[in-house]
């Protein structure tokens, strides 16, 4: 029992690691540009497919994920400067558009690669399980996942809390008028904002392709967890999506550990229940 | 519009789509039905979007929970239409007074919360297979009967759902015009305002909600009757997001608008599908040119017309 329970949370802490990659980048997007982007699902897939084509032509894992987030970064930016940018604020118009070119990734994604679940596969080193201390083995993927997540969340935050650039973003989510007025250039800023959101989700695409799996629809079971991620932690807040993702996993595998059936319900209930008392979330601010 | 030429064309509409049957193929009476059904799941979500300001992305949910309910009585337990129709309706209306409370939010909290919670409906849909029939859902749902007379032929459902849409037409024309319509309008417009002139407008909003799930309901018990079987594909997003989508290609805010948007994307997919494999990424381009160059829909686009101005983003 109780070496389930730690295994549960190990499992759940994997997946936080995960949903935090996708997760600070859409709050991130949405706390300095104000953009709400429903693609970002669509990304992380097609950053998984584009990975695993980089793994099947040169073997080598770690140029996926460099590759996969490259890529999107690429396609992201070119998305938020051609099309996302036409609905300023709207974020009405932006949902709508925003689904419909995750229609357009997806459809182009299932007709390239198929409908077939996917697996990225992994260097053959993390392909075994890890004996843990107190006799628990677990696989050793899962955990180097929780060490990416661990190393990115480390990343960001310094980013975010100690370089000048992080300064002119946190500026810029409280003011963004006040922050151009000083002389900075916003819109580069955006462009960078924009591109390290796609980037973390193309790359999230390869890292949880080899243990999620890629298939047609998984880029809106991502998304829906992500959106609970910035939901519960506060759309906007660094800290809020690593709490977000921390909860949301863990309650996702206590859930379909305990209550298989309704695990969705474990998921969502609390959610609904905390906007319920605090719409903002943990950490967000009324906007 | 003319008063009098808007009474004359839907006159005409419903003659055309009364004679209908007599020279059209199995094909478009079936599609026409659908019509209907999607019309009025496009019409439940615009009473939100349209009139009232609120985007939702959970109607799915209330349309797949009145069809499950229903089905599983009428499957099931053997329960007639006369109860298991109405048991639907009620069942995603209870939904929908729980999910309404999601109107204490705004904005984009409002849209990402309604998303998480129809992934819930959909999640237990799927999961819960023990009850729902997970994957496979609940088939042979028979053809409704009501007081004796049944619907047994597929232009019998057509006539039932033209008198349906035509009443549920006339119904929402006077519900939007209503004093509670014009007070949704004025929230859309400027809550504040409402606000400062004594109108709680969570309390307008979750009225509002409740209705709307109610006629999402209503197009849900409608549909499996048709359909006559549901899957968790009806509660799944790409549901609730067509319907948004339906509501805004015909014209959002209009009373004819998320029925003309429904028979355009059931017959644009339709025809796309025919040829092109491709058809959910053409539905996706629709998407983008709606809101990139005809925000107010097809009925937006026919006024703006009229007005002799183009039409403006």
């Amino acid at each position: 029992m109780t070496t389930s329970a730690i295994l549960q949370a190990i499992n759940g802490a994997s997946l936080a690691a995960l949903l935090f990659l996708l997760a600070s980048g859409f709050t991130l997007s949405f706390g300095l540009m104000r953009v709400v982007n429903m693609a970002h699902g669509a990304y992380y897939l097609l950053g998984g497919y584009v990975g695993l084509t980089v793994v099947r032509i040169t073997g080598s894992f770690w140029l996926a994920i460099f590759a996969g987030g490259a890529a999107i970064a690429l396609l992201g930016l070119f998305i938020d400067r051609v099309l996302i940018r036409r609905t300023g604020e709207n974020h009405l118009a932006q949902v709508l558009l925003t689904v419909g070119i995750a229609f357009v990734i997806g459809d182009l994604a299932l007709w390239t690669w198929g409908g077939d679940n996917l697996k990225v596969p992994v260097p053959m080193f993390l392909r075994g399980a890890v004996e843990l201390p107190g006799g628990i083995v677990y696989p050793a993927f899962r955990l180097m996942l929780i060490g990416i997540g661990l190393v990115v969340a480390l990343l960001l935050w310094l980013l975010y809390h100690k370089t000048q650039l992080g300064a002119v973003v946190r500026a810029g989510v409280d003011d963004r008028e006040m922050v151009a007025a000083n002389g900075i250039h916003v819109d580069r800023l955006f462009m960078v904002v924009s591109a390290l959101a796609s980037f973390l989700a193309g790359m999230a695409g390869v890292v949880g392709g080899a243990f999620l799996t890629l298939y047609p629809g998984a880029e809106w079971e991502i998304l829906v967890f992500a959106l609970v991620v910035v939901i519960v932690g506060g759309l906007g807040s660094l800290e809020g999506a690593m709490i977000g993702a921390l909860i949301v996993g863990l309650l996702d595998a206590y859930g379909r550990w305990l209550l298989p059936e309704f695990s969705y319900f474990v998921l969502f209930g609390p959610m609904a229940i905390l906007m319920l008392f605090r719409p903002t979330g943990l950490f967000g601010k009324a906007h | 519009m003319d008063r009098k030429l808007a009474i004359v064309l839907a006159l005409v509409c419903v003659a055309i789509a009364a004679l209908l049957p007599l020279v059209a193929g199995p094909f478009w009476i079936a599609l026409l039905t659908q019509m209907f059904i999607f019309g009025l799941l496009a019409l439940s979500v615009d009473l939100l979007l349209g009139h009232a300001g609120l985007f939702s992305l959970c109607h799915a949910a209330f349309f797949s929970v009145a069809a499950y309910t229903t089905a599983i009585l009428q499957v099931r337990y053997g329960v007639s239409t006369a109860l298991a129709a109405p048991a639907g309706i009620v069942a995603g209306t209870l939904l929908g007074m729980l999910f309404g409370l999601s109107v204490r939010t705004r904005g984009v909290y409002f849209i990402l919360i309604t998303i998480a919670l129809g992934y819930i409906v959909w999640g237990v849909a799927y999961r819960w297979s023990s009850f729902t029939g997970g994957d496979n859902g609940v088939t042979n749902v028979p053809r409704p009967a009501l007081a004796g007379y049944g619907l047994e032929s597929m232009t019998s459902y057509y006539y039932f759902m033209l008198a349906v849409i035509v009443l549920s037409l006339l119904a929402y024309r006077v519900l939007v015009s209503s004093p509670f319509g014009l007070t949704l309008r004025g929230i859309k417009t400027s809550e504040s305002r409402m606000t400062s002139v004594g109108f709680r407008p969570n309390r307008h909003l979750y009225a509002a909600f409740v209705l709307s799930a109610a006629i999402a309901s209503f197009a849900g018990v409608l549909y499996v009757y048709y359909n006559r079987f549901v899957n968790p594909v009806s509660a799944s997003f790409p549901i609730s997001v067509e319907a948004v989508l339906m509501a805004i290609v015909g014209g959002s805010g209009t009373i004819v608008g998320p029925l003309l948007g429904s028979g355009i994307v059931l017959a644009l997919r339709n025809w796309v599908s025919s040829f092109f494999e491709l058809h959910a990424a053409v539905m996706g381009l629709v998407f983008i040119a709606v809101v990139l160059w005809a925000p107010g829909g097809l009925v937006g686009l026919l006024e703006s017309f009229r007005n002799g101005r183009r039409p403006g983003r």
